[in-house]
């Protein structure tokens, strides 16, 4: 017996060998199954097709016929929900709902081993019929039907499959390259047929069986995420108990596959996603919120598993509470975000200045300051026409520099504080004589700063444009001055 | 926009809106609901009052409905706006020759909160007349 459970419990692969452990220890009668989980891995390439007894052994093994009686037993019995007060992991029917919940998932499996098996044996009289029909089940059903008829439009496929899946599969059949199969094949392959519908209305009675008793074993767990995903939650997890003591981002990953993503991005796919993705809620969230949907669940499931464990609260209130907050909080989540409120101004000079007064301030002003000339370039005299750079009013406009009227001789330049600043900088920065010597250096530089230059007035007029207003008292006739910066 | 902005519909609460305020400006702009100058501004309006709530408060007065003060404020505009600061006519110049009121439809927002800001600052100084940051002469006459 023990052997037989090893090898399909081999091909659990989503089950890590820590939860194979967990399991274990709870598992008392159904022994030592996981004993030798990486022995049989390659059972499915090596196996030998042609028995299907050595394909599909649960149905046979001690483990199934006994879960399977219990549990009919029990939902025969009905159930007397009254004194669940008892501690729960020595309920026998808790014991019996782990059991239940492992066996469900080796049906799974099983379902699936059987379904290679009927494919690769009728491949041969209808080779489409496994790209058209994909679900086992219903691929093991449509296969029963047909078995070696050729024309397929005399079976009737009609609440077996879709109607429009029918004509495709009758019109595919018409053309297909399949020959009838020899009558013992066809017998093995209809045999693990109803094999397979055997085990797939096993697994569901299972099922409705944890599904029953979850209400009443975890009322606020099964409140929160359904029922169906409770009873796997606790079967992987181990029970009851050890789902209250885990902590809630490894709820999340209960159930979690390995998935091979060929090099793609995990951004995506629900890489770190257990059977969480399996409730109503998570499905139901949008897809970018259903990460954080996740979370969310798994935190309040496990909180919600801690008050069943306790026996917290049997009515479930605590847990539909939990599933109702939750439920406001994803549709908070979709909410746009508040609209911007305008910002009244501050009142005007509310505050006193920052900044005041002093010899920092007074020498910045001093070189950002504006010059006696721009005041007088800005300024307009009345009724006078300005002088501008290209005469007659066109391009840059004069104001009040170098009209007649004006009443100054002519502007003085000033010393330009912050000219000077720069000037040194730019001194110190490239033409200083250097103290080293090489013979090639002189100790005189002429620098383009300190050389002496003559400017040529006329050039000056012509720039200006004509010189016809170039008067005596115009600052475009004066002597240029030599200038010391 | 006008229905955004409340309406004063005595002169007494006229009196009352320009006496009761104590730290923010008064503006109240003088009109007639439909005129389509006094949408324009109104538009403006409306949509500065709650910008600068801190330290000025809108009201609309319908010249028809009110008529005390047409003769007083000479009120013959299609719209005119009014400063006040405590109980006093606070008067702009705004390079268009009529220093206490404006009596068109600006229709910069942001020119007609430099505007408030200014006579706010000279209100608070205690002057009576303040210049505007921008000259509209020009910009009125074209």
């Amino acid at each position: 017996m023990a052997t037989l459970a090893d090898s399909f419990l081999a091909d659990l692969d989503e089950l890590s060998d820590n939860e194979d452990d967990i399991i274990v220890e709870d598992d008392a009668d159904a022994g030592n199954m996981e004993e030798d989980v990486d022995g049989d891995l390659a059972d499915l390439e090596t196996l030998n097709y042609d028995d299907l007894d050595s394909v599909s052994k649960l149905q046979k093994s001690q483990r199934y016929t006994d879960i399977i009686q219990k549990v009919e037993g029990a939902l025969e019995k009905g159930s007397d929900m009254s004194n669940h007060a008892i501690v729960l992991e020595d309920d026998p029917e808790y014991q019996l709902i782990v059991d239940c919940n492992a066996l469900s998932v080796d049906i799974e499996n099983e379902i699936v081993i059987i379904h290679n098996f009927i494919r690769d044996k009728y491949r041969p009289k209808f080779p489409e019929l496994e790209s058209l029909v994909h679900h086992p089940i219903d691929y093991a059903r449509v296969v029963k039907k047909i078995g070696n008829e050729m024309d397929v439009t005399l079976v009737d496929l009609e609440g077996l499959l879709p109607s429009a899946i029918i004509m495709v599969v009758s019109v595919t059949a018409s053309t297909t390259s399949g020959k009838p199969l020899p009558e013992d094949v066809l017998a093995k392959i209809v045999e693990a047929c109803d094999r397979a519908l055997a085990l797939d209305s096993a697994k569901k009675m299972v099922l409705d069986f944890v599904e029953s008793r979850m209400g009443f074993i975890a009322p606020n767990l099964s409140a929160i995420v359904g029922s169906a995903v409770a009873a796997k939650l606790m079967g992987t997890a181990g029970g009851l108990t050890s789902l209250a003591k885990m902590p809630a981002c490894n709820v999340q990953l209960l159930g979690a596959k390995r998935k091979n993503l060929a090099g793609f991005s995990t951004a995506t796919s629900h890489f770190r996603v257990g059977y969480v993705e399996q409730t109503e809620i998570f499905q139901s969230t949008p897809p970018s919120l259903r990460m954080r949907a996740c979370r969310l669940l798994a935190a309040k499931s496990t909180l919600a598993a801690r008050v069943d464990s306790t026996r917290g609260d049997p009515s479930g209130n605590t847990g539909r509470a939990f599933r109702e907050e939750i439920r406001k909080k994803i549709e908070k989540w979709q909410e746009p975000p508040p609209a911007k409120q305008p910002k009244p101004l501050p009142v005007p000079d509310s505050e006193p200045k920052k900044k005041r007064g002093g010899r920092r301030l007074r020498k910045m002003k001093e070189r950002y300051a504006i010059t006696d000339m721009r005041k007088l370039a800005n300024r307009m005299q009345f009724g006078i026409p300005e002088e501008s750079s290209l005469g007659d009013g066109l391009g840059e406009g004069y104001g009040m520099l170098g009209q007649a009227g004006s009443g100054k001789l002519r502007v003085s330049m000033g010393q330009s504080k912050l000219a000077a600043k720069v000037a040194k900088k730019f001194k110190e920065k490239n033409y200083g004589s250097s103290g080293a010597t090489s013979g090639l250096t002189s100790s005189l530089a002429f620098t383009p700063v300190q050389g002496i230059e003559l400017s040529n007035p006329q050039a000056h007029a012509q720039q200006l444009g004509g010189g016809a207003q170039s008067t005596y008292f115009s600052e475009t006739g004066t002597f240029s001055k030599i200038k010391r910066i | 926009m006008s229905y955004l902005l409340p309406h004063l519909h005595s002169g007494w609460a006229v009196d009352q809106a320009i006496l009761a305020e104590e730290e923010r400006l008064v503006l109240i702009r003088f009109g007639h609901d439909w005129d389509e100058t006094c949408m324009q501004m109104d538009e403006v309006l409306a949509s500065v009052a709650e910008t600068i709530k801190n330290f000025a408060v809108i009201y609309l007065v319908d010249i028809t409905e009110v008529p005390d003060f047409n003769t007083m404020y000479e009120l013959y505009d299609p719209s005119t706006v009014m400063f006040f600061f405590r109980n006093k006519h606070i008067m702009i110049d705004l390079g268009t020759g009529n220093n206490n009121k404006i009596n068109w439809a600006l229709k910069d927002k942001q020119e007609f909160i430099d505007i408030v800001e200014t006579v706010y600052r000279g209100a608070r100084k205690g002057r009576g007349l303040v210049i505007a940051p921008k000259d509209y002469s020009t910009k009125y006459r074209y």
